[in-house]
């Protein structure tokens, strides 16, 4: 069953779509008082939507809708049928709750254990989840799909670093879920209890997830912490982890397109853009019962590819996230992603992957200062070899963003690190 | 002896905290200069325990190295420089020490050895 999904032709993954798609919409029409309401004022009966070209004519649903509706609006089923309810940080206003049945956990199960498989794990891999648990669906996701292939797992949850890394050893833990910025941490933290991830852990594989990450970040991970590392893509209201993975390819993450149509979109006029364009993706969850979502507004930003795949997967591809739309900063009516700093600086000898991004304005004029923080392999006793560095670094992002930042250098271990998702960006504007 | 190269953040507090490890591990400063660009610089100093000083360093996740460099006598200075002059050496850097001597950190540190030898100049480390 698992790895025939995987391995479904183009064919017949348009063919699935275009069914799912129809099946959802009635049901969505029928059962959902919030899709009935939108399709009834957009003039829209579920029989025009055919197949995924159709899409276009049915709104976005946004986050909003989901705080707006709260707790459980949204439903398309019964609500003796949910089993499970999961919800994201309310910072701002209502949280947004996501509902499951016990078919749309079993889903998510199989998808996660597909993105395993995917990374090379098989049933005697034992995979340590250090994800959250609990109301982020991190946790539970990756537990799920190491449980549902029948793998050993241990649900270390986020936090107490050195029993972590403790029970890597004793474990002989070969796959590590985590995000990557704890997973930096924790490589850091290894070598500071002596331990060598390389030399003395069994790390065949590393699924890292839940904030956008580089490619000279998973050149630091594989050279001191896991054999090979791999993006996984998800969002809690698409069930959460398991909607794209890497292959060994590494050239973009295959969707499971068998559960969620993929658009791209631009960003500011809605307009669906075509292959290989870069815009937001919207996703309409296809096999999802309790709470499917029809053309959700991610607010991710990349690029989709249907071209085939080394590894043979038919599946299309979406390019590494490279920003969102709400983390993305606007300076001086540039807009300005993070990862893109993060390309450069890990990219240099002599500075370490942890930065910090800190905003203001003077005056009319925004200032972006991006704090960098040296690495202890830095080895010079001349001022003129870090002004050169600093200035290095300077023209370099300026080439990448388009607009000059200035970089102040700190300390080794200086900057703020976190064990869940980085807090890197310091917007002091006032707007 | 050889000279300790630290990188600190140019703010108030952060020398306090070199001098405190310092302290802490019982290492004494011989001699000592500051080079400051912008929000950062490089604190040069001589310390009495390298060893010592290493791992208390490292601990504190500091990033440093070590260089050599020659420690003279300061009554000596003009010939130093007219010698090293005649002789196409260059003085990157330089900072008083305690006791009447001054630290050179020179391009060519074997040839500025050699120069100070033969002209009778004593190099005291």
């Amino acid at each position: 069953m698992m790895r025939s999904m995987r391995s479904l032709s183009r064919h017949e993954i348009v063919k699935l779509q275009d069914d799912r798609l129809r099946k959802l919409v009635k049901r969505a029409y029928e059962s959902s008082p919030f899709y009935r309401k939108r399709f009834d004022d957009s003039k829209i009966k579920p029989e025009d939507i055919r197949s995924k070209k159709d899409l276009a004519k049915v709104p976005f649903t946004i986050k909003e809708d989901l705080r707006d509706n709260y707790p459980l609006g949204m439903l398309a089923v019964e609500r003796s049928k949910i089993v499970r309810m999961h919800a994201s940080s309310g910072t701002t206003g209502n949280p947004t709750v996501v509902a499951y049945t016990k078919k749309d956990i079993e889903a998510w199960a199989e998808l996660n254990a597909r993105c395993l498989e995917t990374c090379g794990v098989s049933s005697n891999d034992v995979v340590q989840v250090s994800y959250g648990y609990g109301l982020f669906t991190g946790g539970l996701g990756l537990h799920y799909g190491a449980e549902y292939m029948g793998a050993k797992v241990i649900p270390a949850s986020t936090g107490n670093t050195k029993r972590q890394i403790k029970l890597m050893k004793d474990l002989g833990t070969t796959v590590i879920c985590c995000t990557p910025s704890y997973a930096l941490f924790l490589a850091e933290s290894a070598k500071e209890e002596g331990i060598d991830p390389k030399r003395h852990l069994k790390l065949k594989a590393g699924v890292f997830g839940a904030e956008p990450w580089s490619e000279t970040t998973r050149k630091v991970l594989e050279e001191t912490f896991v054999e090979s590392a791999y993006d996984i893509y998800g969002m809690s209201e698409l069930n959460g982890p398991g909607v794209a993975i890497e292959c060994k390819a590494k050239d973009g993450l295959h969707v499971w397109e068998d559960n969620y149509i993929v658009e791209i979109i631009d960003p500011n006029t809605g307009e669906v853009l075509e292959n290989g364009e870069k815009g937001e993706m919207v996703v309409t969850t296809i096999n999802k019962e309790g709470m499917p979502l029809l053309r959700y507004r991610t607010r991710d930003i990349t690029i989709l590819n249907d071209d085939p795949c080394d590894c043979g997967m038919a599946h299309s591809r979406i390019k590494k996230i490279l920003g969102r739309t709400d983390d993305m900063l606007k300076i001086r009516g540039i807009c300005v992603f993070p990862s893109q700093i993060e390309e450069v600086l890990s990219s240099y000898e002599g500075v370490t992957p942890f930065y910090q991004l800190v905003v203001d304005r003077e005056g009319p004029l925004d200032r972006l200062l991006i704090r960098v923080e040296i690495s202890e392999d830095f080895k010079s006793d001349r001022l003129t070899d870090i002004v050169d560095l600093q200035k290095r670094l300077e023209d370099e992002i300026k080439e990448a963003l388009s607009i000059s930042a200035s970089v102040e250098l700190a300390e080794p271990k200086k900057l703020p690190r976190s064990e869940g998702k980085a807090q890197r960006v310091v917007d002091l504007r006032k707007i | 002896m050889r000279q300790f190269s630290i990188f600190l953040e140019n703010k108030p507090g952060r020398l306090a905290s070199l001098i405190d490890v310092l302290a802490k591990n019982g290492i004494n400063v011989l001699a000592m200069g500051i080079a400051e660009a912008g929000n950062y610089g490089i604190v040069r100093c001589l310390l009495d325990n390298e060893e010592r000083a290493m791992t208390a360093l490292k601990d504190a996740n500091m990033a440093m190295n070590l260089v050599d460099v020659l420690i003279l006598e300061l009554k000596d200075i003009k010939a130093i420089v007219k010698k090293l002059e005649a002789n196409a050496v260059n003085i990157d850097y330089a900072y008083t020490m305690d006791g009447g001597k001054i630290v050179f950190k020179v391009n060519d540190i074997d040839k500025a050895k050699a120069v100070l030898s033969e002209n009778g100049i004593k190099v005291l480390n």
